[in-house]
């Protein structure tokens, strides 16, 4: 069989998209992005308590009283977890994909119905879309759409029209024969076939798709957060890749508080705008025995009443609150509130120059973002110049594939930290283990394998060719690939049972701090020499923020300073990053001065 | 004149169904299309229907009659044969010409009622005209009527699912009724109700018809059903009309074999009429006198007693008799003897 250079023609494809369609993709970006922001500003203006509020006012309408204090109950957890803006920008996220997919869908089901063939050349398409691993289309969503909600966007659309389409086809397919029959020997018009009689019975089928979109549409967002989109999605993320266990369980319950909610609310939605679905709710409430003030809903006009009173109610908060600006030193204001967009992915020390940097821009004037995202969007939006900055280039061996594929759209901005070491780690209480020359013949004790990093990472390639065949421990030892949090969570585990365990590490890692761990010396110098931490910029970052460039170039910290700031950071806790490295600059009275001096 | 004429209808379904049509025309049988894939529903069928007439379309399942039906209002074309109503040719009408013929001129009712479950019953009722676009409150007005005259006033707040078959049936009834269209075509209307609530609905349709006058073309495959309700009946068998006629003509004089065994389980006693058995002539010692088209059923009683009944004719005078041994001789299947005698 021949190699079919499927791959690259897609690489082409994209490439050529990008180079030819960039002005349609701009467009579809302002359109969608500008619908983002604006339910995003909706849902965002009123205070956590009231809005959470206003969406009680919702489920009471729709499904009665326990529903709104259930549903009030579950959006204030939210609030109490501090996650209420992320659950509001993820929340925008699935309302402006659901709405866009049905656009989609309920069309694209309803000609399928109507016609065999379409429904026979939608069907392998829907089944790419629903089955391509989205990671697959979420790099080019970076390169045509740069990173925000977008990517994610599109990423929740295509992943979750299958459903909606499906369930259209389906909806109208099932109506009974006679009945279209019926309508068509009174004389009634295609069209009319359509909305008198067709789309009114399949309502409930089409309801349960709806439902099904949102449903899938909230399981991409953390995927959707790899590109930018924010939300719930990066908390999830983040917890996971630190192994925050208590964040994790915090921001998945807020998902799940989403989830239901949503789900919820669409399902009684159903039978509210469906005249089958009305006769049904009317004949069950008949034979209801709870008690009436439990099964009082307020009519249409009353809940609207109630959502517009609690609008007002935000609205005139919003007025009084507006107004407080943070004001920078006179003299020292050299940004002038020029924005700097800084990017990371959830790496600890990663985490901690990005925050570091943002207190001390935003002490020169600055308007420094940062977004967490995943490298390999991040480094596609720094080639791009839809990011400015990030700090935590590991090269030139962790992140070659990155620096090979964009070198020439980037530029380095310095070392700030090296060099760094990758290693096999084994517990400290390990105590004949010091080297990897004590691994050979153990591999009985280990159980014959390494636990090792996502595959993809380039000390997992360094490990399997170079350092076990140096020490002779290839065919002995198995390196299972898995995931970071994967790995530092079976090493937690083994450490807790007290069981023999080696895993690839690097430093600086916090692990050395958290947990008694010994690196394997490295006697043959297989693993190559250290890497070095580079601050990596857009092409002409320097062009645009000259000082800030000189800044960065002057950046270095020791390994005991990043420790101390890291551990400031977890001591601070989730979502108080930024805080946490301000106290810690505080705390080191002209390290400001020195890292970014006012006078050149 | 007629009010409905079907000439030479074909409908082949399949692929290249004008060249089975040759074929067919050709000779050929069914059974050869079918190898070919092809499958031959309607076959070469014509008829007239007058205007006030009951007309039955009579078949078992897979004979053809509910596709000719559907060619009688455009819901399926003819793949060949003209369908001429009030002398315009249905086949040849456009689209939009054919949708106004069905919701001003010919309504359906269908075997499994084919309620709309999203509409009230008035609004069931209401359905055709609100297609026509007749204000609302017309629009309703007629919708109660129609069903009044269903037998289903004070229903009209109902749901289609709160009513029971019978009464279902009369709300697709109403729905036809309700557009005031003059051809009623009615698929197997009341096959799927159960046996007395059959009967009952029976009896309404040719109440109803002796009021409103409707022409209709009924589908059944209950030969019983269709000598009650049919003026004129058609049998079909595999596609093509076997015999069309008379109720009496089909039981007396049936055209073949098929007919023939088809008419054995008919109640022959509520067929025949005592017009169609007595014998012309004097009349001694009659002690009732019977309507010519009394079914024989309604003999028995005085018969019982001994003496003949008397048969009175068209002009009210008598016609002639049915003595005991001719009432005998017409129930015993014996068509040949009561032709001779009729």
């Amino acid at each position: 069989m021949p190699r079919i250079n499927l791959g690259s023609w897609a690489k082409s494809a994209v490439d050529w998209l990008q180079s030819h369609l960039s002005w349609l993709f701009d467009a579809i970006s302002t359109v969608l992005t500008g619908m983002y922001d604006g339910v995003h500003a909706v849902l965002s203006a009123p205070d956590a308590l009231l809005m959470a509020g206003i969406l009680a006012v919702v489920a009471w309408w729709l499904r009665g009283l326990a529903a709104a204090v259930l549903a009030f109950a579950g959006l204030a957890l939210i609030d109490s977890f501090r996650l209420w803006d992320q659950a509001t920008s993820t929340l925008s996220l699935i309302l402006v994909a659901s709405v866009i997919t049905l656009v989609l869908a309920v069309p694209l089901g309803i000609w399928a119905a109507r016609d065999r063939r379409v429904s026979k050349a939608l069907r392998p398409v829907l089944d790419v879309m629903q089955t391509m691993p989205a990671f697959v289309y979420l790099i080019p969503g970076v390169m045509f759409f740069s990173i925000g909600p977008m990517p994610g966007l599109i990423a929740t659309i295509v992943f979750s029209m299958p459903p909606g389409v499906r369930m259209t086809e389906l909806g109208i397919r099932q109506v009974d024969g006679e009945l279209v029959e019926a309508a068509r020997a009174f004389g009634t018009t295609p069209r009319d076939t359509l909305l008198r009689v067709q789309l009114p019975l399949a309502l409930p089928t089409i309801m349960a798709g709806v439902n099904q979109v949102i449903m899938l549409a909230l399981s991409m967002v953390v995927i959707a957060s790899m590109a930018g989109a924010g939300g719930l999605g990066e908390a999830v993320y983040s917890a996971v890749t630190q192994v925050d266990i208590g964040a994790g369980v915090e921001s998945g319950l807020a998902v799940v508080v989403l989830a239901m909610y949503l789900d919820r609310m669409t399902g009684a939605l159903g039978t509210r705008v469906s005249p089958l679905g009305r006769r049904g709710a009317a004949k069950a409430a008949s034979a209801d025995r709870t008690p009436a003030f439990l099964r009082y809903r307020p009519g249409t006009a009353v809940a609207t009443v109630g959502v517009v009173v609690l609008a007002l109610v935000a609205g005139g908060m919003h007025l009084v609150r507006g107004g407080d600006r943070e004001s920078v030193a006179a003299g020292k204001d050299i940004g002038r509130g020029k924005t700097v967009r800084i990017g990371y992915f959830p790496w600890d020390e990663a985490v901690a120059s990005t925050y570091l940097w943002q207190n001390v821009l935003e002490a020169r004037g600055y308007k420094p973002q940062v977004k967490q995202l995943d490298p390999g969007p991040l480094y596609t939006a720094l080639a791009q110049g839809q990011m400015d900055v990030q700090f935590d280039s590991w090269l030139p061996t962790t992140h070659k594939q990155y620096w090979d594929r964009y070198g020439d759209k980037l530029s380095d901005l310095g070392t700030w930290y090296g060099p760094t070491s990758l290693e096999l780690t084994v517990p400290s209480y390990m105590k004949d283990v010091n080297s990897l020359e004590d691994l050979k013949g153990r591999s009985g004790e280990f159980g014959g394998k390494i636990v090792g990093i996502e595959a993809s990472a380039g000390m997992m390639g360094k490990l399997n060719g170079n350092v076990l065949k140096d020490y002779g421990l290839d065919g002995e030892y198995k390196v299972v690939s898995s995931s970071t949090s994967t790995m530092l969570a079976e090493l937690d585990r083994a450490l807790k049972k007290k069981e023999p365990i080696v895993t690839t590490l690097w430093s600086p890692h916090w692990a050395y701090g958290t947990y008694d761990l010994k690196k394997l010396k490295d006697p043959k110098g297989a693993w190559g020499k250290g890497e070095e931490l580079h601050s990596i910029g857009k092409k002409d970052f320097a062009k645009e923020f000259p000082r800030v460039a000189e800044w960065v170039k002057g950046f270095k910290m020791s390994e005991k300073d990043l420790a101390s700031l890291e551990a400031e950071i977890q001591k601070g806790g989730k979502g108080h990053e930024k805080e946490s490295a301000g106290r810690w600059l505080n705390a080191r009275p002209g390290l400001l001065d020195k890292m970014a001096p006012v006078t050149s | 004149m007629s009010r409905l004429k079907a000439e030479h209808l074909y409908k082949v379904f399949g692929r290249r169904p004008e060249a089975a049509v040759k074929r067919l025309e050709g000779g050929a049988s069914r059974d050869e299309l079918r190898a070919d894939g092809t499958t031959a529903a309607v076959i070469d069928a014509s008829f007239e229907v007058q205007a006030g007439e009951i007309f039955v379309v009579m078949g078992l399942s897979g004979s053809g009659k509910s596709t000719l039906l559907r060619m009688l209002n455009g819901l399926l074309d003819p793949t060949s044969g003209s369908v001429c109503y009030d002398g315009r040719d249905l086949t040849a009408l456009t689209p939009r010409e054919l949708r106004d013929v069905r919701s001003r001129n010919i309504s359906m009712v269908f075997q499994h009622f084919a309620l709309f479950p999203h509409r009230s019953v008035l609004e069931n009722a209401a359905y055709g005209l609100e297609v026509r676009g007749v204000p609302r409150v017309e629009r309703e007005r007629r919708a109660a009527e129609a069903l009044e005259l269903a037998g289903l006033a004070g229903w009209e707040r109902s749901w289609p699912d709160e009513l029971s078959g019978g009464m279902q049936q009369r709300v697709g009834l109403a729905r036809a009724l309700a557009t005031d269209a003059d051809l009623l075509l009615m698929d197997e209307s009341f096959s799927a109700l159960d046996p007395l609530i059959r009967r009952d609905m029976q009896d309404q349709l040719l109440d109803l018809q002796k009021r409103l006058k409707k022409t209709i073309v009924f589908i059944t495959h209950d030969l019983n059903e269709a000598m009650r309700l049919g003026d004129r009946i058609a049998v079909m068998r595999d596609g093509r009309i076997v015999q069309n006629g008379t109720a009496e003509d089909i039981l007396v004089r049936p055209a073949n074999d098929y007919v023939a065994s088809f008419i054995q389980d008919v109640d022959r006693s509520r067929v025949l009429t005592a017009g169609s058995v007595m014998t012309e002539g004097a009349v001694d010692a009659a002690t009732t006198t019977v309507g010519a088209d009394t079914p024989l059923a309604d003999l028995f009683g005085p018969l019982a007693q001994g003496t003949p009944v008397a048969v009175r004719g068209d002009d009210g005078g008598i016609a002639g008799v049915v003595t005991r041994e001719r009432l005998l001789a017409a129930l015993g299947e014996q068509p040949a003897e009561v032709t001779a005698g009729a």
